[in-house]
């Protein structure tokens, strides 16, 4: 892997230096980053990592001169791009030496056609007609795109918009390529296609490549070296992948870095006792490991995983009638039937996921069953009331995807009173303070809504979907386009609401979600529904998950029938390894 | 979808619209029509340049029968509720005819009053009509690169605008979102202001993703090079042709003609 890089002993000149870069915005006290170091040599491929907040895409942004050229913002440090400094360079010459591909790819794209989309850059550069043809065409064929040459690029997938943002970065001629989070806002097919073509760019060893990316399962073993930030956005690591992620994984996991989940799972059977020698970063190393590994046992009064699973916080609350009962429900938009005969019930208490490929019908079932979507009379019941005859219910709470979206009022409290109008003030200010003080608002009472930080927006429009005293919560795809530190915030809260009562329903492409907190998972296709089961049926059932475009969470693929380790054989949940003891240290 | 073209090598494209023209061309040929209509008093010219425009649509664009149905139900209904606004509004001391021809919402509207409400609703529709049929004829990017060529229009103004009107699909997606959130909320009480404030209310979160999306899209446009330089290399290039001034000379010959003839009559 690491060979024919050029970090021999004469190394040929980086394509990108920088060196201690702070940038600092114009309304901001400190500079984020702070100190960010990082030189990328021609065909090399640099992971850069670092948690939420340290910086990561404004560092992105000053590798091609976009900072401070076209964002005000006070730069210090070196960026060397080629032989001059960036901010001595023009534009024009910056983005000829380094293209920059961004997470939404629907923020990229400004033509109606893929060959124009991707001549657009060289077209700016003043390159010549005849050899923007000949880039045209090989950067396409390179992204498996040729014969959409001339569609509109609004009629790919995800996964296709964004490698023709790839291809339209190749075809600007440079030596260098950045990636910001270039598959934050995939769903796992689309994602899995955008690592291919990344894995293809990579061995090809034409381009030097820098990758911000939070889901490294793909790309360790491309990566010829790893760069981390700290909090503060200064580099505290900059090696190979063994020198770097293996061996600094515990450390890395403290600093907030986003590491794989079959790696943090490593961390904590080391911490058990089980003797681990190389970390693992993909499930087939972490599976390798612990079959090595002398027999794990689970301790006998922790939770197997598989009781784990069953929804223990239900039965302490009162075993209440179904929280949703769907029974023969179609839906159609315009001329097609989005779903078909849907039944189904949700017991109360249960944590259910709905998973399925784009445009299945996910997002739609979801709002029918929290009436944000008109349904048939008696086809959706939410605690036995019709959702189609009462104008509203206030069992049932919906969380947007984009929290936005869903505010109304000028300030956090109001936003949270405006649900409770036509009650009594002293009401209504005792349940607005007790939600402030639930989901940690209180010190932005009186603030925009739309100046909280993501974060708390997400928390105040679950705030919102519950002060009305609903106990069912459906929220569509709350993790999507977030960074970790954000969807696992909320995860957490979820998992709180979870286990204080409430229903939850969520719509998610997160796989890691679904293993970690579904107690069951509806399977979404073609607007019906095809699988009803436990995470752990499900995953188990290879045929389906391919067909549904699921992926497999990484666990499940490392433990899945374990010789020799029958007490992980089904683990696919962080938490289900508290319960395990490394023989080594048991007795 | 569509069949695959090869890509054209080294030479431009020249633009040329479905009728052979350059982008520019009806315009240049209906403009003096259409400021014309600006000053006109009466029913009979606006009739004649509405007529003139709606058949021009008809041949140059590619209506399908479904908007040919709705401009043919659609528009008199238009007209006629323009017409009615505008005769509402004019102030009667000011019109000729003082005849009761009606009574609307309890005030008399006199003929005066509903002559000049229709000429107006009519020049309107007009100018709109001969606006639209030059504007269908050639696509959004050409139309652009015409003015970038032969206008001098510069290319950042021109291609940014471009990039906008992308926005637009994607602005009714997540206007349709918020009025499904606000609906969930009951955002707006009841009341007579109701429809401004529900207006309103989707109007910031609106703005807010519509900025947001702005300054990504022109962050991914600076980072390939977008106003590096004064031009840029136009794989479709505006060529003026004899034809096209013909054209334009035979509109305003037209347009002359009209405006003559009905005030002879």
């Amino acid at each position: 892997m690491l060979t024919s890089v050029g970090r021999g002993l004469v190394s040929p000149a980086p394509v990108i230096h920088a060196n201690g870069v702070a940038v600092r915005h114009i309304d901001a006290d400190t500079p984020v980053p702070a100190g960010a170091s990082l030189s990328v040599h021609p065909g090399e491929v640099v992971l850069l990592l670092g948690p939420s907040g340290s910086g990561k895409s404004t560092f992105a942004l000053t590798l091609n001169g976009l900072i401070p050229h076209h964002l005000d913002a006070e730069v210090t440090g070196d960026v060397v791009i080629g032989d001059a400094a960036a901010s001595a360079s023009t534009v024009a010459e910056l983005s000829s030496r380094v293209a920059l591909v961004f997470q939404d790819p629907d923020a990229q794209i400004v033509t109606a056609r893929v060959r124009d989309e991707v001549a657009f850059g060289p077209e700016n550069l003043r390159v010549p007609l005849a050899e923007i043809a000949t880039r045209v065409e090989t950067a396409l064929r390179r992204l498996d795109l040729w014969e959409r040459r001339d569609d509109d690029p609004d009629i790919l997938s995800g996964g296709g918009r964004q490698r023709l943002a790839i291809a339209a970065a190749l075809a600007m001629g440079t030596p260098a390529i950045v990636l910001d989070e270039p598959t934050a806002n995939l769903d796992p097919a689309g994602a899995a296609e955008v690592f291919a073509a990344l894995r293809d760019l990579a061995s090809a060893g034409d381009h030097a490549i820098v990758v911000i990316e939070h889901d490294l399962d793909e790309l360790v073993e491309v990566a010829h070296r790893v760069v981390v930030l700290d909090a503060t956005g200064r580099t505290v690591a900059d090696g190979s992948v063994d020198d770097v992620l293996r061996a600094r994984a515990a450390e890395l996991d403290a600093l907030g870095v986003w590491l794989p989940a079959v790696t943090l799972a490593a961390l904590r059977l080391q911490r058990a006792g089980v003797p681990i020698e190389r970390m693992p970063l993909t499930a087939a190393e972490l599976r390798a490991a612990v079959a090595a590994a002398p027999p794990i046992d689970a301790t006998a009064d922790a939770p197997s995983s598989s009781a784990a699973r069953t929804p223990a916080d239900a039965s302490t609350t009162a075993p209440a009638a179904n929280a949703v009962e769907v029974s023969g429900l179609t839906l159609r938009h315009g001329r097609d039937e989005v779903l078909h005969d849907v039944s189904l019930t949700i017991a109360a208490g249960e944590f259910v996921a709905i998973v399925g490929p784009n445009g299945a019908g996910k997002t739609t079932l979801a709002q029918a069953i929290a009436g944000v979507r008109r349904t048939p009379r008696g086809t959706v019941h939410v605690r036995g009331a019709d959702v189609a005859r009462r104008r509203t219910t206030r069992r049932i709470g919906f969380v947007f995807q984009n929290p936005e979206h869903q505010f109304v009022a000028p300030t956090v409290r109001e936003e949270l009173a405006h649900s409770l109008r036509g009650r009594s003030a002293a009401e209504v200010a005792e349940r607005v303070d007790a939600m402030l003080e639930r989901f940690d608002l209180t010190a932005h009472a009186t603030r925009h809504p739309f100046l909280l930080s993501g974060g708390q927006k997400r928390r105040l429009s679950v705030a919102t979907a519950l002060i009305e005293g609903a106990d069912v919560l459906v929220l569509d795809e709350p993790t999507y386009g977030q960074d970790r530190a954000r969807a696992d915030e909320l995860l957490r809260l979820l998992g709180d609401l979870h286990a204080q009562g409430t229903t939850v329903v969520v719509v998610t492409h997160d796989m890691q979600v679904v293993a970690e907190h579904a107690e069951r998972v509806l399977v979404i296709e073609r607007g019906r529904v095809i699988a009803d089961a436990s995470p752990a049926v499900l995953f188990a059932d290879e045929p389906l998950v391919r067909r549904a475009r699921l992926r497999v969470p990484p666990l499940r693929v490392a433990f899945a029938d374990l010789p020799g380790q029958p007490a992980l054989s089904g683990v696919m949940r962080l938490a289900d390894l508290d319960a395990v003891r490394g023989t080594a240290v048991a007795g | 979808m569509t069949t695959a073209t090869p890509i054209d090598a080294s030479a431009p494209t020249v633009i040329r619209t479905r009728l052979g023209l350059d982008p520019l061309t009806l315009f240049a040929a209906v403009i003096p029509a259409s400021i014309g209509l600006v000053f006109t008093r009466d029913l009979v010219v606006p009739l004649v340049f509405l007529g003139i425009g709606l058949a021009l649509a008809l041949i140059v664009s590619r209506v399908s029968a479904r908007v040919l149905a709705l401009l043919v139900l659609a528009l008199p209904v238009a007209i006629v509720a323009l017409a009615l606004l505008f005769a509402l509004w004019v102030d009667p001391a000011t019109v000729a005819d003082t005849r009761v021809a009606v009574g609307i919402a309890g005030r008399d509207l006199t003929v005066g009053a509903l002559t000049v409400g229709a000429a107006t609703a009519l020049r309107l529709a007009a100018i709109t009509a001969l606006l639209f049929a030059a504007g269908s004829a050639a696509d959004g990017p050409d139309l652009v690169r015409a003015l970038v060529q032969h206008l001098r229009v510069p290319y950042r103004v021109g291609y940014a605008a471009l990039a906008a009107l992308r926005f637009v699909p994607r602005f009714a997606r997540e206007l349709d979102v918020i009025r499904r959130a606000h609906r969930v909320r009951d955002a707006a009480p009841p009341g007579p202001f109701t429809a401004l404030a529900r207006g309103f209310g989707y109007a910031v979160p609106l703005l807010a993703g519509a900025i947001r999306h702005a300054e990504r899209v022109a962050l991914a446009m600076d980072a390939r090079a977008f106003g590096a330089h004064a031009t840029r290399t136009e794989p479709r290039v505006a060529r003026w042709h004899r034809l096209d001034t013909a054209v334009v000379a035979g509109g305003w010959v037209l347009t002359v003609a009209v405006f003559v003839v009905v005030a002879a009559s």
